[in-house]
Formats: structure tokens, sequence, C-alpha cells
């Protein structure tokens, strides 16, 4: 039984951290561009398939696969915001929402040609050792995830309060026309948001593509979640999104654990549904959501 | 005027070419995608009349799509109720499920409504899979019977041909745009599309929100339970996997490659993009990565979609080639609705 329930409570520590990367850039990004990016999850899948490819294909390093990976996916989520978010930032909210649900169309079925819809596996050389902990065994790779997840915490709280980059971040995010004024280019800020999100996403999916498997509809699975983890962590929120985030990890791992995995699911999406209805601003969020 | 006048007989046209499809002897096999596109004309409707005038995306028209195909099923098949009886039943089991979910969600401005109906399709398609011992789970219900012959006296309608699911379909869609035609350009219509252009200006001029909102919403999922339960009724086999997150999309691309806030689009749209489904199975992995781009560049450069196009190409050749008798009927320039309008406040 305690040994179950550890082994849930890690595997919720795993979803937890993916959930936490990816809501971070997607949480980062409509804070500072005000756009909902329905294509954040296709980042994450793509970040799966370049570090598998970097990893398997030219045998790299895990570790170096990884970062391969987010170099990779912080261009192209420049790109993103060139071609993309920066001609939708004018239009209304609906054609923006419209709009990047096509490129997440868009981009799920291009990887769907060129990888083919079949999961694939991701082995690296942490899937098979092992640490006995109490007498239970957890991979190396699960417990990296976490580790590494902090770590990318740790550096990205740096960086948005302390350094430079960090504050001209905030200053866009509370009022851009204000941060407009004090000088700050507001287009390169949101090159450098979408650059830093989409990384976030990437390391994601390198660091759980070896858990689960890589494919190209992992994106969407994932990004419903991750919707979930933002809205209860309130929507622009960058610390409410990582504790939510490990909220409904466990929530959801211990629901698979105890009750049924059919229910899983359902369990992410009641939540935040309930939340919406009771608490719309987010579980730790104090800015107020207008309400009509 | 001339142009309203082009525009009622190309309808008249259309609607009769439609009326007598069938009579033209042609394959089956189309019949067949003929009557799934009507189908998802009635679907691709019901979205546009939440996303398209009231400006509030839903992706959970593919529940309600499937809530209406399970209940009218389970009600044929459990107590035997007609389908004349069911049908209507499952639409408003449909549109009941809007109003109880619309409540709560739309009341929230912002990106919130459409997240949470995604988390709401997958709710009820994770129902429709697991729910075994009403909805037998993922080997979906069979054997639906087919709607009961009509008779009229002199003579006596069957659906359980193409031919007689194509005309009540059809009859469904025509009734169906009766009906939107005179809510469109209703006061209920115009509250709907003054909360789609600013909700706060809208609620100042004394608009009910939540209440327009949750009304269309209802009427959206009304439409689409109503195309599950002809779906069921025509197909006569239904699983969890025709209700997906993925059918909710096709809906969106439908109306949104028609023209979004138009009669026409949805129409246009899901007729034309079930017949490059349904025929162009060899090109199956790339459309969707063409429909993507799209979707893209058809909200950012034509919002109006196909009926944008059409409308263009019409002011084009209009001015190109004016019409002898167009002079003269038309109004002196300058004079453009500057007569008075009678009768509306």
């Amino acid at each position: 039984m305690l040994q179950e329930f550890i082994q849930q409570i890690v595997n919720g520590l795993v979803l937890g951290s993916t959930y936490t990367l990816i809501a971070l850039g997607l949480t980062m990004i409509y804070g500072i561009l005000g756009i909902v990016n329905w294509a954040h999850g296709e980042l994450y899948m793509l970040g799966a398939f370049a570090g598998l490819y970097l990893a398997v294909v030219l045998k790299l390093p895990f570790i170096v696969a990884l970062l391969g990976a987010m170099i990779i996916l912080a261009v192209c989520g420049m790109l993103l915001e060139r071609l993309v978010f920066r001609p939708l930032r004018q239009a209304p909210e609906l054609n923006m929402i419209i709009g990047t649900l096509g490129i997440s169309i868009f981009l799920m079925n291009t990887a769907i040609v060129l990888f083919s819809p079949n999961p694939l596996s991701f082995p690296t050389e942490y899937s098979n050792e092992y640490l006995s902990f109490l007498g239970i065994a957890i991979t190396m790779q699960r417990l990296l995830v976490f580790f590494i997840t902090v770590v990318l915490i740790a550096l990205l709280n740096y960086l948005i309060k302390y350094t430079e980059l960090g504050k001209a971040m905030r200053a866009c995010e509370q009022n851009p026309d204000a941060a407009r004024l004090m000088g700050i280019d507001i287009n390169r800020i949101s090159l450098v948001t979408c650059a830093i999100g989409a990384a976030l996403a990437a390391a994601a999916g390198v660091l759980v593509g070896p858990i689960f498997l890589v494919s190209p509809q992992m994106g969407l699975l994932a990004i419903a979640k991750v919707f979930a983890v933002v809205i209860l962590g309130g929507m622009g929120n960058v610390e409410g999104a990582i504790w939510s985030a490990f909220i409904l990890g466990l929530a959801e791992s211990l629901t698979a654990g105890f009750f049924s995995s059919d229910y899983k699911d359902i369990i992410t999406f009641f939540i935040l549904i309930a939340v919406l209805i009771f608490r719309p601003q987010g579980l730790f969020g104090n800015n107020v959501i207008e309400k009509v | 005027m001339r142009s309203e006048w082009i525009k009622y007989a190309a309808t008249g046209a259309i609607i009769l070419l439609a009326l007598v499809f069938p009579l033209l002897g042609v394959k089956s096999y189309y019949l067949h995608v003929a009557i799934l596109g009507l189908l998802h004309a009635i679907l691709a409707l019901g979205l546009n009349l939440i996303a398209g005038y009231t400006g509030q995306l839903s992706l959970a028209q593919a529940a309600f799509f499937g809530i209406g195909s399970y209940v009218s099923a389970l009600l044929m098949l459990n107590v035997k109720m007609s389908f004349w009886l069911a049908a209507p039943i499952g639409a408003c089991a449909a549109a009941l499920v809007g109003i109880l979910f619309g409540l709560p969600t739309l009341r929230l401005k912002g990106p919130y409504f459409v997240i949470s109906t995604l988390g709401f399709g997958e709710i009820i398609r994770l129902v429709f899979l697991n729910w075994e011992s009403v909805t037998r789970g993922p080997n979906g219900l069979t054997g639906i019977p087919a709607p009961d012959d009509v008779a009229l006296g002199f003579v006596t309608l069957t659906f359980d041909t193409k031919t007689g699911a194509y005309y009540l379909v059809l009859v469904t869609l025509l009734a169906v745009l009766a009906l939107y035609y005179n809510l469109v350009y209703s006061r209920i219509g115009r509250a709907l599309r003054a909360i789609h252009s600013d909700q706060i200006a809208a609620e100042v001029m004394g608009i009910n929100l939540t209440f327009y909102k949750v009304f269309a919403f209802a009427l959206s999922a009304f439409l689409s339970g109503l195309a599950g339960a002809l779906y069921a009724g025509y197909i006569r086999f239904i699983s969890p996997d025709t209700f997906t997150i993925g059918e909710a999309v096709n809906i969106l691309i439908m109306m949104v490659l028609g023209g979004m806030g138009t009669i026409a689009g949805p129409i246009i749209g899901a007729v034309s993009i079930t017949y490059l489904l349904e025929t162009m199975r060899v090109f199956a992995d790339y459309r969707l990565i063409i429909y993507g781009l799209l979707m893209f560049f058809i909200i950012l450069y034509m919002p109006q979609g196909l009926v944008g196009v059409l409308a263009m190409a019409k002011d084009f050749l209009a001015a190109r080639f004016p019409l002898p008798i167009s002079r003269g009927t038309d109004e002196p320039p300058g004079q453009k609705g500057a007569a008075p309008v009678k009768g509306e406040i």
C-alpha cells in the first residue's frame, strides 16, 4: 500500500513536472503577448521529436540532446512569434484562438506525415538505471525529469526576478504601453518570451518522451490538461501555474492508482470546470477575472 | 433590387437542385456523401450561432452531437420509442446539457469558455467510452432502427433507404434554415451580434448577456443534438469514436472556410469539405495540413471565408460588367442608404 502510494506520488511528480514546463510557456505568452497559444502542445511534441532525433539518430548524450532540442525549439518559438502571433495580435480574440488552432492542426498533421502517426519509443542511457528506495525501484529517468524541472524553474525565476530582461518582461506584462514609453522594445520581449516558452515546452517533451512514447498526437493530449493547469493557477500567473501543475499531476496519478485509470482524465477536467464555476480567477490568482 | 433578385434566384436554384439530386441517378455512394454533407451543415450552422454570431467559440459541438445520438438511440433501443419522438427528445437533452454547462461558463470573458468546452467535450466522450452498462463502451450501439414509415393517406414515406434519409435530412436542414433566417435578422439576432462586437457596450444597451449567450449556446446544442439523432437514425450504429475533439475541429474548419457569421457559409463549407474528405482519401494525410494553414490565413485576411470571396467576386464582376437593366433601378450615387427607414426604431 505504502509502496504503491509512493510510486503514484513519483508518477504525479513526473506528470506535474511535464505540465509545469508546458504551462510556464503558455502562461508567459498569455501574460506578455495576450495570446492563448493553442499550438503550444505542438511545441512540446516537436521538442520530443527533436530530442529523439538528436539522442537516438545522432547518438548524442541525453543532456546534450535536451539542450539541443531546447535551442532548436527556441528558434521555432521565435518563428512562431514572428509569423503567427505578431500578425494576429491586432485581431479579435475569437480570431486569435481560431488562428493558433489552425497552426496547431497544421503542425500536428505535418508531424504525422513526416514521422508517421505511430508512437516511437525513446530509449536513453537513464531508462534502465534504477534507484531503489524503501523497496521500490524508480528509474533514473523519472528522477531526472523532476530534478531538471526544478533547475529550469530556478533559472526562470532568476531570469524573471533579477535580470534586466526579466524586469522588462514584467513591465510588458503589467502595462505594454507604459513599457514602450520607458524605451522597452516590445517586439524583442515578445520574441524572447516565445523562445523561452518554446524551449521549456521542448524540455518537457525530451524529458518525458523516454517515459511515455513520442507521437505526433502527444501535443493535443497534453494541451487540454495544460489549459486546466493554467486556469487553475490563474491565467498569466507563473507561480500559480507551477503549484497547480503539481496538484493536477498528483490528483491524476492518485486517481489512476487508487480508483481507475478510466477516471484520471475526467478528474482533471472536473477540477477545471469546478474551478471555473467557483473560483474563476484560479486558486492562486489575485488578478480579478472580468465577469460579464 | 437586382442583387436581391439574383440572391433569391440562386437560392431557389440551389434548393431545387438539392431537391431533385437523388432523382438524377447519382451513385448511392455520392448520395451517402451528400447526406453526411447536409448533416454537417446542420452541425456547422449550430456552431456558427454561438461562434460566428455571438463570438463565443465552442469545441463542445461534437459532444452535443454525441448526446443527441446516444439519447435518441438509447430511447429507440431500450424503450422502443419511435424515432419521431426520440429525435426531438435527444435534441432537447443536448440543449438542456448546454444550458447547464453554459450557465456558469459563459459568464466568463476571455479564453475561459473555449477552454472549458474543450474539457467538457473530453468528459462527454470519456463518459460514452466508460459508462459501459449503458453506452456499451467502445463497442458502441448497434442495431438502431430506422425512422418509422409515415403514412400520409395516399402515399407512405419510408426512411430506411438512402433516398428517404436524404430527404429527411434535407427537409430538416430547410426547416432549420427557415428558423435560422428569422432568428438572425430578428431582435435576438441583433442582440447576439452586439454581444460579438462588444460585450460591455451590449450590456450597457440593456442586453441581458447571460440570457442571450446561454440561449445561443442552447440552440446551437439543440441543432447539434438534432443532427446527432438524424445521424443515429441514418447510420444505425454509433460509437464514441465519432464524437471526438477531432470532429469538433472538423466542424470548426467547415464553418471558418465557408464563412463565419453568415448563413450560407457553414452550408457551403460543410458540403464542400465533406465531399473533399470522403472523395480525396488519397490526400488524407495532407488534407489537414492544408486546412490548418487555410484556417490561419482565412482568419487573418478573409474572416468571411468562401462567402467573402464570392461577395468580392460578385462586386468585382458588377463593377466590370454593369448590366444595362441595372441602370435607373439603383439609387443615384451619394444617396445610398439615405432613404428613411420606416418602422424600425
